[in-house]
């Protein structure tokens, strides 16, 4: 089982910028997406 | 095409036969398709290059506050930030789902071009498709339930965008709501209440163009305690939602539904979650903009919501009719308008529908942004001859008399 800092479900664009900040900031990030990257 | 077919003989070329140029729909899917495609894998070099960040493809869904369960997989995390996004509402007219539409994700895919159209709904989704695809070929019949396009516009924007729509060639139908939809032969009907009466419309394919709610579907979202509300996911200021290890960002919280908006949210709600600080979202000046030709865009209140907000408030406006730019490129249609504070000048929004509109809408963006009134954009020596010109004469003319619209 992998453990994170944070989960950012959604890799559209809300998520992507929200997940490249919480990385930049030191945290463990997982990314989860059901489709294609970019959103609705 | 459009221009080619419609405009290219009044701006003098000649050789081009309206009657002989055809649309290739299935190649303009093929350009669109390679454009996302090098934006795409531009998303996924930049994620690659972050070693901070896992991806996981699959549908992800709480278990409980702290595991999610991804492609039968757990993972295990403090904190959470969700960016699910919107979907199309679930449809509620009674005979649509057996009879088969389609929604805009699908009439992005198209690959044959429909000789006609039903859309349901006039909001910016809708009246995006609907030019688009009369401007392709497809005859297209359009069915608002408001009282007018876009209803949460300026009214003189849905007013002159309605009779753009009309002088196109679509059937635009306001305060016409769907009643139910049926098969008739190879086509599709459907029943709206217009005027007192039943209308029956037939078409290849009906579009679906209704509102969208949060994307919440199978996410698990009472495990973690995350409460949605009238189909959207609830926040307060700092995008924290009713879970206190949860964060909720973009369409799926309502509001403004934009991609500026999401990417607003996105590093604020995560500067909370990993920092912990207490940053609060200010959506005070949101612009938006509605991508038809002319375009509309707009930001803050309108004159009416001003005023009902109690505020004393003065109106300046200029019709692109009278400008000399517009002119040179035959794109009259259209005005700006801007309201501010009747005593302090403050600037409450401004609402164009013309040419470039959703660039122009900025110089306005930026002086609300300081809280700022219409005297720099009045005074600052714009460039001729330019749209934003436009933009300048409006704030000229506020409190001035006002503008008579002329039959151009
Ligand atoms: C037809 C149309 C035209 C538009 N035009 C414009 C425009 O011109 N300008 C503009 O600013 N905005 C426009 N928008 C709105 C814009 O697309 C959205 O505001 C923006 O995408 C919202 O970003 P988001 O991150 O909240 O959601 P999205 O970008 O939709 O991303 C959400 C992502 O989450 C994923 N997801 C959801 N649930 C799960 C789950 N359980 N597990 C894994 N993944 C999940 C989805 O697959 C999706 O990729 C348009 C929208 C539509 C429908």
């Amino acid at each position: 089982m992998e453990k994170f800092d944070i989960a950012v479900i959604g890799g559209g664009q809300g998520g992507l910028p929200a997940a490249h900040m919480a990385a930049n900031l030191g945290a463990k990030v997982a990314l989860i997406e059901m489709r294609e990257v970019g959103g609705t | 095409m459009h221009l080619v077919q419609r405009r290219a003989h009044e701006f003098g070329v000649r050789g081009v036969n309206p009657d002989a140029v055809t649309f290739d729909l299935a190649a303009a899917v093929v350009r669109k398709d390679a454009i996302v495609k090098g934006i795409i894998s531009g998303i996924y070099s930049a994620l690659k290059k972050n070693k901070n960040i896992a991806f996981f493809t699959g549908h992800a869904e709480f278990i409980s506050p702290v595991d999610i369960r991804v492609n039968g997989k757990r993972l295990t995390t403090e904190k959470t930030l969700l960016a699910v996004g919107a979907r199309t509402a679930t449809v509620d007219i009674p005979g649509l789902a057996e009879v088969g539409f389609i929604t805009n994700y699908e009439a992005l895919t198209l690959e044959y071009l429909p000789a006609s159209m039903i859309i349901i709904g006039a909001g910016y989704v809708g009246v995006e498709f609907a030019q688009m695809y009369a401007r392709f070929g497809t005859k297209v019949v359009m069915l608002g339930r408001a009282p007018r396009v876009m209803p949460h516009e300026d009214e003189e924007v849905s007013a002159v965008l309605a009779d753009v729509l009309w002088a196109e060639g679509i059937d635009l139908y306001i305060s016409a709501p769907v009643l139910r939809a049926e098969r008739e032969g190879e086509g599709k009907v459907v029943v709206a209440q217009i005027g007192g009466e039943e209308r029956r419309f037939k078409a290849e394919v009906i579009l679906f163009a209704g509102g969208r709610i949060a994307r919440v579907d199978e996410l698990g979202l009472a495990q973690a305690g995350v409460e949605v509300e009238r189909h959207m996911i609830q926040v307060n200021s700092e995008l924290r939602t009713t879970a206190s290890n949860v964060w909720s960002i973009g369409d799926a919280n309502g509001g403004a539904m934009f991609t500026h908006r999401a990417t607003y949210d996105g590093p604020l709600a995560a500067l909370n979650a990993v920092r912990g600080l207490k940053k609060k979202v200010d959506y005070r000046v949101v612009p938006r903009a509605v991508f038809s030709e002319p375009a509309v865009a707009s930001v803050g209140l309108t004159e009416r919501q001003a005023r009902e907000a109690g505020h004393e408030v003065k109106v300046g406006k200029h019709l692109f009719a009278h400008t000399g730019r517009a002119k040179a490129i035959g794109q009259t249609e259209g005005f700006v308008k801007i309201v501010a504070d009747a005593k302090s000048g403050e600037i409450f929004g401004a609402h164009i529908l013309g040419a470039h509109a959703d660039i122009l809408i900025h110089q306005v963006v930026t002086a609300m942004y300081n809280h700022g009134t219409a005297e720099p954009i009045a005074k600052s020596i714009h460039i001729h001859p330019t749209l934003s010109e436009a933009v300048k004469s409006a704030a000229k003319a506020i409190g001035a008399a006002p503008v008579i619209q002329t039959g151009e």
